[in-house]
């Protein structure tokens, strides 16, 4: 259970995020909209614990997750935006080094069921976009979390490999509570149970995807201003 | 925190980065070495000891400007605080890396010892004592280089930041700057010079203060790098 109460971010004067609540059940798959500099990324980062409100609650499976970030990142994987990653380390070296902080024994189910097995000894700085974001998704899905958080995950990528991404978040959305950013909204309207919009850091929206063909674009229009 | 040290030692034994500045330093300690012996005609260890923190002054800063300041540039910094693994973690295995690479720099002058003892008689625990001196030396500069590399993104900035620092550090048991202050006040930073304390070492003297004044300097800067990292701004 996901639960932002009330929330206020601020980088100095500018405010990213005001008075910001949402809840988010148990297996859920929840798209977060907005245009750019909606914030988005600053609510990504206050559930996963990078970053602390200004004020306001935030609890996830009743941690908070700039106080308890320790005992909380097991229970959560995180695709950040952009993937950062280690590029000069070798894919499987960086798995490795992941996966003995999140204590995972084998890396070999996540390598085959991302399908990263024909580049385990390339260097990450030589995988095209498609393979880094496998190799992101695998990061965020080692150790089995309840939760993923993931920040524009089909970002950059041509229709081929967003496709594939798509498929393995569906795949892996099935046991697993979702969040996750998207400027592709038919992306929503193919995988979210539920929808967010935020705007100039207001939630603008909250509820059920709505149906039908267009429906979520529909609906961003009418919020979004 | 054994994932992360392996991750930032293999980061140096992986390029050819590492491999530089270790044989650099080794090359620039035995050079130094080889002056005294056979230009100099100094057959003794302390000249070698004495010389080393100026190395260091250069060497630590350039070692260590990268290992926040790339994970800020990068963004991978954001990868690593949703890991499990805390901010204390964090600090102490980037640390232990750094300085096992200087030990492992160290460890390349090693045979200087034993050749000295082939044209003079040495006092073997007089030189493992200048070693361990040397050591906590590094550990102390070394905790201000991270600290200063946490501050910024630019590993340009962050060099020259604890440059600075540790070149003031070492200035402030120098003549021309005590010259410049009240005797009191010359007694008071004397005490707080690095190389006052070095110098305790290098005599072969296990001094319990200057042992202390290392490791506290240390952990001070060890701890202040940690509630750093820990700010969630």
């Amino acid at each position: 259970m996901i639960s932002f109460s009330h929330v206020f971010k601020s980088y100095g004067t500018k405010t990213a995020l005001s008075d910001l609540t949402f809840t988010a059940k148990q297996g859920e798959i929840i798209g977060l909209l907005g245009p750019n500099g909606a914030g988005k990324t600053t609510t990504m980062r206050l559930l996963v614990g990078y970053l602390a409100p200004t004020s306001g609650t935030i609890t996830v499976n009743n941690l908070s997750p700039s106080k308890q970030r320790f005992e909380l990142s097991n229970k959560i994987g995180y695709l950040p935006e952009n993937n950062p990653l280690y590029s000069e380390m070798k894919v499987v070296e960086y798995l490795s080094f992941v996966s003995s902080l999140k204590k995972e024994g084998d890396i070999s189910v996540i390598v085959d069921s991302v399908g990263l097995t024909d580049v385990l000894n390339k260097k990450i700085e030589e995988l095209s976009r498609g393979y880094k974001q496998r190799v992101g998704l695998a990061v965020a899905l080692m150790g089995n979390p309840e939760i993923l958080v993931l920040d524009e995950p089909t970002s950059g990528l041509d229709p081929i490999e967003q496709e594939k991404i798509r498929e393995l978040i569906q795949k892996f959305g099935k046991r697993k509570t979702i969040i996750f950013s998207t400027h592709i909204l038919s992306e929503i309207e193919a995988i979210a149970d539920k929808i967010i919009i935020i705007n100039e850091g207001k939630l603008v929206y909250q509820g059920a995807k709505p149906k039908g063909k267009g429906a979520v674009e529909k609906l961003f229009k009418k919020v979004v201003k | 925190m054994k994932a992360l040290y392996k991750k930032e030692i293999q980061f140096y034994f992986n390029n050819p980065i590492g491999y530089i500045v270790i044989v650099l330093f080794a090359a620039t300690i035995n050079f130094l070495y080889i002056k005294d012996i056979f230009i100099m005609g100094i057959a003794s260890m302390k000249q070698f000891f004495s010389f080393i923190p100026w190395i260091l002054l250069f060497f630590i800063p350039a070692l260590s400007m990268r290992i926040f300041s790339e994970e800020k540039r990068t963004n991978t910094m954001e990868v690593l605080l949703t890991l499990p693994i805390t901010e204390t973690q964090i600090v102490v295995s980037k640390f232990l890396a750094l300085l096992s690479l200087i030990v492992i720099g160290l460890s390349l002058t090693i045979a200087l010892p034993f050749h000295l003892s082939t044209s003079t008689k040495i006092y073997i625990p007089e030189i493992l004592v200048g070693y361990f001196g040397i050591i906590l030396f590094s550990s102390f500069f070394l905790a201000i280089s991270l600290f200063y590399s946490l501050k910024t993104k630019n590993q340009i900035v962050s060099f020259l930041l604890s440059l600075i620092t540790l070149f003031m550090l070492l200035g402030i048991s120098s003549d021309l700057f005590s010259g410049t202050i009240p005797k009191f006040m010359q007694d008071i930073l004397i005490f707080f010079s690095p190389l006052f304390h070095l110098q305790n070492f290098i005599k072969g003297i296990l001094d319990l203060r200057s042992i202390l004044f290392f490791l506290s300097g240390t952990i001070l800067f060890i701890v202040l790098t940690v509630f750093d990292l820990e700010k969630r701004d």
